[in-house]
């Protein structure tokens, strides 16, 4: 004798279900405990056990069906066994129980459950019915304002607003895409006129999952990055890093370089850039200042007598500084050459070590970047370095005046063991006093 | 056969005539009966076999434009009054060439045009009309009189009460003809009534009451003239009570268990018919062999009426609606 | 145009007629130099003389028979009944005869006749003299039913009922004999069949018949003042009604309460219900139809409870507010 499979009633106040899938074939042999089918009822998807053992002979039901509590959906037994060709009806009494549950949700004037395939079922007004046959509403869809739910005229008309704004979608596409936070406008609906199916909303739910499940690539700290990695740890967690910022009118600098610009370029076949200028000025500022061109090593500071540049170039993985070095003796455009070189040759990771070793200062330039402020970390065993942001118009006051002028800020980070805040300003205030009067840099 | 001097008008043609009449009304009446018994004919019926002298007589001395109400056993007061016999069984097989077109059968037969205001299916429903018939009359100074006929039965209905009051106040050209055939269905007026003679309550109008033997032609024929003209000259109504029987049950589904055969036998021995056929060999209006041939010839239209109604169609379908409004 | 009351504009529709045509003609119970019950018929003896105002005695079986067999022949009268609820006894005459005469004679024959009768309560006349039977008749194939609702409606559906050649029932409601109207001098005919719009709306239709019309009107007052704007269709004629009208106002509002004196139960509105259930309006409706009627109770005599019977405007107020609850 054949055994009937039914729609499970999995909650007291479950009325339908929803089939999600089969996972036997008709024909396939089932055995008790393995699942058989999947259901999505409540907003909560199950996966129903087979109670008997046999073979699947018969299935009634497709995915997206939706079948009421107790319904027949298939039956396991012997190969062979008769079957009904019809799913049979739902019998008096399991109508019955669900009946009584049906008086409560109905009481229930918030939930309108779907309960039946047919649009028939659900309450409304024949002129509530006439408008969204026309508009091909489906009444399912819309809460009614009346009572028992009754779906009234007003309840379409608001309904067809609200739609505008919402995507077409099938039912259980919503169900779905509402369990599982899927933003229906963002999906790209399979159906007709581009209404979201159900397929759409898992294809969506398995694709941003397949993020989340995707095995996270892992890479160890290795060669450059390594060094880097520990030369700033070792940098920021001895040395209490302070940094000072100015804004620096680079508007004699711009004319400065756009004058010698064409000079450069013809001595050295380089175009004169900002940062040749600045390392210029820094240059010329620590000649002024040596108790910031100094190094700190282990308790000593030890005051050196050349100005070494050092320029942060960007490389592959990593951050290297070549060294330009005694920039006080050079001039513009020999610095100039210079620093294209080394920055070149750093990028093609063909640096010598000695151009790599023995700066006393550093810059670090971030202003081919939108960056105005920011702390770089000391390049030990250097006590300051200095962060250049963008140059930028701005609105400054000059003699009372409201003017534009091209801003650039300095980021002056120090090591507060080695020297204090004034002096430190005082060196910043220098280089800021040198490009705002470059012609100084001559003397 | 009672000493009666006759209306002048009634000649002997009419005379013999009439008597084919008679024939006409019991041979219709009869035929009907075998169909009725065969399950050949719808509904029910009411046969006056045995009245044929109350119908024949008393519509005999109307003129033209006098008029009828008759009842549901009106076959017979249909056919004196001018109704033929082929339409009258066109009607009861329902056929469209009936005097109703098929709409109204046995008990509506009418022919409002010719003064035959209608058989009518409700006892003593007939009455009032025909007081309002009368009334018409008074009222255009028309001059004709409505005969009204009813059985013992409706004498006991408030309409037949209220109705010979009205028409007694208003001295309406109405005769009331009681055919007072023993039976009301199956109470007998020994039991339904308190007074012998119907015509008695002609005194509790005011108005002359007349018990006549309805199996009398001549007496019938007599006493309705005089009661007809005595209307007519506005002296208001009468009413008659005609005594007689039916030979029938009631209606097609009488066992006539309410009487007996030997009362029903004494009865058949007064018949109308035969009575009227000695009446007028004696008077040598009729031969016996012209008597044969008048009922051989009445019983042929009656085979006759047969076959028309039998081969007249059906009213369709579509004529139903019809004729609810004017 | 002057005023007159429901009665006079009765008594203008049946005199005017009378002098005009000699075949109608009137009777009823004290309808000669009493005027009848109501005081419709004053004055007409003296006009128009006993042969034509013919007092009956009390015979309602032989008067409606007479009136019957007089219209088969040739008269045309009008009959007053002098309560509607003692049509009992002139049951048979208007249901078996003159409903059926021209059905059952195939077509020959006519009764060409008027039955005008008071009907309904608030007048204290208790049970027996209070009753609105209308769906009786309106049930009886043969019969047209007519019930004006105003001066204006009764005189010129009163000339059409005695035109008509068929046997008319006119319901006269008590309470609307005094209540008046602009009605014109000359004759003129309101076709039987035809409904009124007594008042135009757009949110919810009262079908309403007789004293419910004044009432659906004071109700519609009152709503007006809650932004409830409310159509009432006054049938006039139950048969044959004027399916039509009702249907396209219910079309149009899409609510509908119908409202009669009469008992619910059985009573003309459940018919009027149905036709619009059974048309093209289904689809525009956006609430249940509602019926007013009488409570199923004889009318009894003490006049809070004689009111209570019956629907009143409150009643009408809360049908209508409850019809459009979900507007």
């Amino acid at each position: 004798m054949a055994k009937e499979i039914f729609m499970p009633k999995l909650s007291s106040t479950m009325e339908v279900g929803t089939l999600l899938q089969w996972f036997k074939e008709e024909g396939e042999s089932v055995d008790i405990g393995e699942p058989l089918f999947e259901i999505m009822t409540d907003k909560i998807n199950i996966e129903v056990e087979a109670y008997d053992r046999g073979i699947l002979l018969k299935k009634y039901f497709q995915p997206d069906d939706q079948i009421p509590v107790n319904q027949v959906i298939g039956y396991i037994g012997e190969p062979g066994e008769k079957v009904p060709d019809e799913p049979p009806a739902l019998s008096e009494e399991s109508n019955e129980q669900s009946g009584e549950k049906t008086e409560q949700s109905e009481t229930n004037e918030d939930a309108v459950e779907v309960k039946s395939n047919e649009n028939g079922k659900v309450r409304a007004t024949p002129a509530a019915r006439r408008l969204a046959k026309e508009t091909k509403v489906d009444l399912r869809n819309i809460v009614g304002s009346g009572p028992k739910g009754r779906i009234h005229l007003k309840d379409v008309k608001q309904y067809l607003e609200t739609e505008k704004a919402q995507p077409k979608a099938s039912p259980l596409a919503r169900k779905i895409a509402e369990h599982e936070n899927i933003d229906l406008k963002a999906l790209q609906g399979s159906g007709a006129g581009g209404k979201v199916m159900k397929q759409d909303v898992i294809n969506a739910i398995q694709a941003s999952s397949q993020k989340a499940q995707q095995p996270e690539v892992r890479k160890k700290l290795s060669g450059l990055r390594k060094v880097v990695a520990d030369r700033m740890v070792q940098s920021a967690f001895t040395a209490p890093h302070v940094t000072l910022a100015s804004d620096i009118d680079m508007t004699k600098a711009i004319e400065m370089r756009t004058a010698l610009l064409p000079v450069v370029e013809k001595q050295t076949g380089f175009r004169l850039t900002y940062t040749d200028i600045i390392i210029k000025a820094v240059g010329t500022a620590l000649s002024r200042f040596p108790e910031v061109n100094v190094h700190l090593e282990h308790d000593e500071i030890i005051y050196k007598n050349e100005v070494n540049v050092g320029v942060a170039v960007a490389v592959k993985d990593g951050l290297m500084v070549p060294v330009i070095k005694k920039v006080e003796q050079k001039g513009l455009a020999a610095i100039c050459a210079e620093a294209k070189d080394l920055s070149k040759r750093a990028r093609e990771q063909k640096l010598r070590p000695d151009e790599l070793k023995g700066s006393t200062f550093t810059i670090s330039n971030l202003g081919m970047y939108p960056i105005d402020v920011f702390t770089p970390i000391i390049n030990q065993p250097e006590i300051a370095i200095l962060g250049v942001g963008r140059t930028q118009e701005k609105t400054v006051v000059v003699n009372g005046e409201i003017v534009i002028r091209p801003m650039m800020t300095a980021s002056l980070s120090f090591d507060h063991r080695v020297i204090d805040g004034a002096p430190a300003a005082e060196f910043l205030a220098e280089v800021k006093r040198i490009l705002e009067n470059p012609y100084e840099m001559i003397l | 056969m009672s000493n009666h001097v006759l209306p002048a008008f009634i000649t002997d043609e009419r005379l013999v005539e009439l008597y084919k009449q008679m024939w006409l009304i019991r041979y219709f009446d009869e035929k009907v009966d075998q169909f009725f018994a065969k399950g050949m004919i719808h509904g029910t019926t009411h046969l006056c076999v045995g009245q044929e002298a109350t119908a024949a007589g008393s519509i005999a001395v109307l003129q033209e434009k006098d008029k009828i109400t008759s009842t549901h056993r009106g076959h017979g007061h249909c056919i004196a009054k001018g109704a033929t016999v082929d339409r009258m069984m066109a009607e009861l097989f329902g056929k469209v060439t009936g005097y109703c077109k098929g709409k109204g059968g046995s008990m509506h037969i009418a022919d409002v045009e010719k003064g035959n205001l209608g058989a009518n299916g409700i006892v003593g429903g007939g009455i009032p009309l025909a007081v309002g018939a009368a009334l018409t009359s008074k009222m255009k100074n028309e001059g004709y009189v409505v005969l009204c006929f009813f059985g013992d039965g409706a004498a006991n209905e408030g309409s037949f009460h209220e109705s010979l009051n009205l028409a007694s106040i208003w001295d309406l050209p109405v005769v009331f003809i009681c055919e007072n055939n023993q039976y009301g269905m199956s109470g007998s007026v020994k039991e339904m009534f308190n007074i012998e003679n119907i015509a008695d309550r002609a005194q509790a109008y005011g108005i002359p009451g007349k018990v006549i033997d309805g199996n009398d032609m001549l007496e019938v024929m007599n006493t309705v003239y005089e009661a007809v003209e005595h209307a007519r000259s506005g002296k208001g109504p009468v009413l008659i009570e005609a005594k007689t029987y039916r030979w029938k049950g009631h209606s097609k589904s009488d066992a006539k268990k309410y009487r007996t055969r030997e009362e029903e036998q004494e009865w058949r021995k007064k018949d109308p018919i035969k009575r009227f056929k000695e009446y007028l060999i004696d008077k040598g209006v009729l031969t016996e062999e012209k008597a044969e041939q008048l009922r051989e010839e009445a019983f042929q239209e009656i085979e006759d009426a047969v076959k028309f109604a039998e081969n007249s169609p059906e009213p369709s379908v579509d004529t139903l609606l019809e004729d609810v409004y004017a | 145009m002057r005023e007159i009351t429901y009665l006079e504009a009765v008594r203008e529709a049946m005199s005017q007629e009378m002098r005009k045509n000699e075949d109608v003609y009137i009777l009823g119970e004290d309808i000669g130099v009493y005027g009848g019950a109501f005081g419709v018929t004053r004055g007409m003896i003296e006009e128009f003389g006993p042969e034509r105002v013919r007092n009956t005695p009390i015979s309602e079986a032989a008067i409606a028979g007479a009136a019957v067999g007089s219209a088969l022949t040739g008269m045309r009268p009008i009959l007053e009944l002098q309560f509607s609820d003692f049509i009992t006894i002139a049951m048979d005459q208007l249901v078996n005869q003159a409903a059926k005469l021209r059905y059952m004679f195939g077509g020959k024959g006519k009764v060409p006749m008027v039955v005008r009768t008071p009907a309904g309560s608030g007048t204290g006349a208790a049970a027996q003299h209070s009753q609105s039977l209308e769906a009786w008749m309106a049930h009886i194939p043969g019969l047209k039913v007519v019930q004006p609702s105003t001066a204006y409606d009764a005189k010129g559906l009163l000339k059409a009922a005695i035109d008509d050649d068929n046997p008319v029932i006119f319901y006269e409601h008590k309470l609307l004999y005094k209540t008046k109207s602009h009605v014109p001098e000359e004759q003129y005919s309101i076709p039987l069949g035809k409904a009124d719009i007594k008042r135009e709306g757009k949110d919810v239709t009262i079908v309403a018949t007789a004293i419910m019309v004044h009432k659906a009107l004071e109700a519609a007052k009152e709503l007006e003042k809650e932004g409830i704007d409310v159509e009432i269709v006054d049938p006039r004629t139950l048969v044959p009604l004027d399916e039509e009208t009702i249907v396209e106002s219910v079309k149009k509002t899409g609510r509908v309460v119908v409202v009669h004196e009469a008992v619910k139960r059985g009573g003309y509105g459940g018919e009027i219900a149905s036709v619009i259930a059974e048309s093209e309006a289904f689809d525009y409706l956006d609430a249940p139809i509602k019926r007013l009627g009488g409570l199923p109770v004889p009318i009894p005599y003490n006049p809070n409870l004689e009111k209570a019977a019956v629907p009143q405007v409150p009643d009408i107020i809360k049908a209508v507010k409850e019809t459009v609850q979900f507007k």
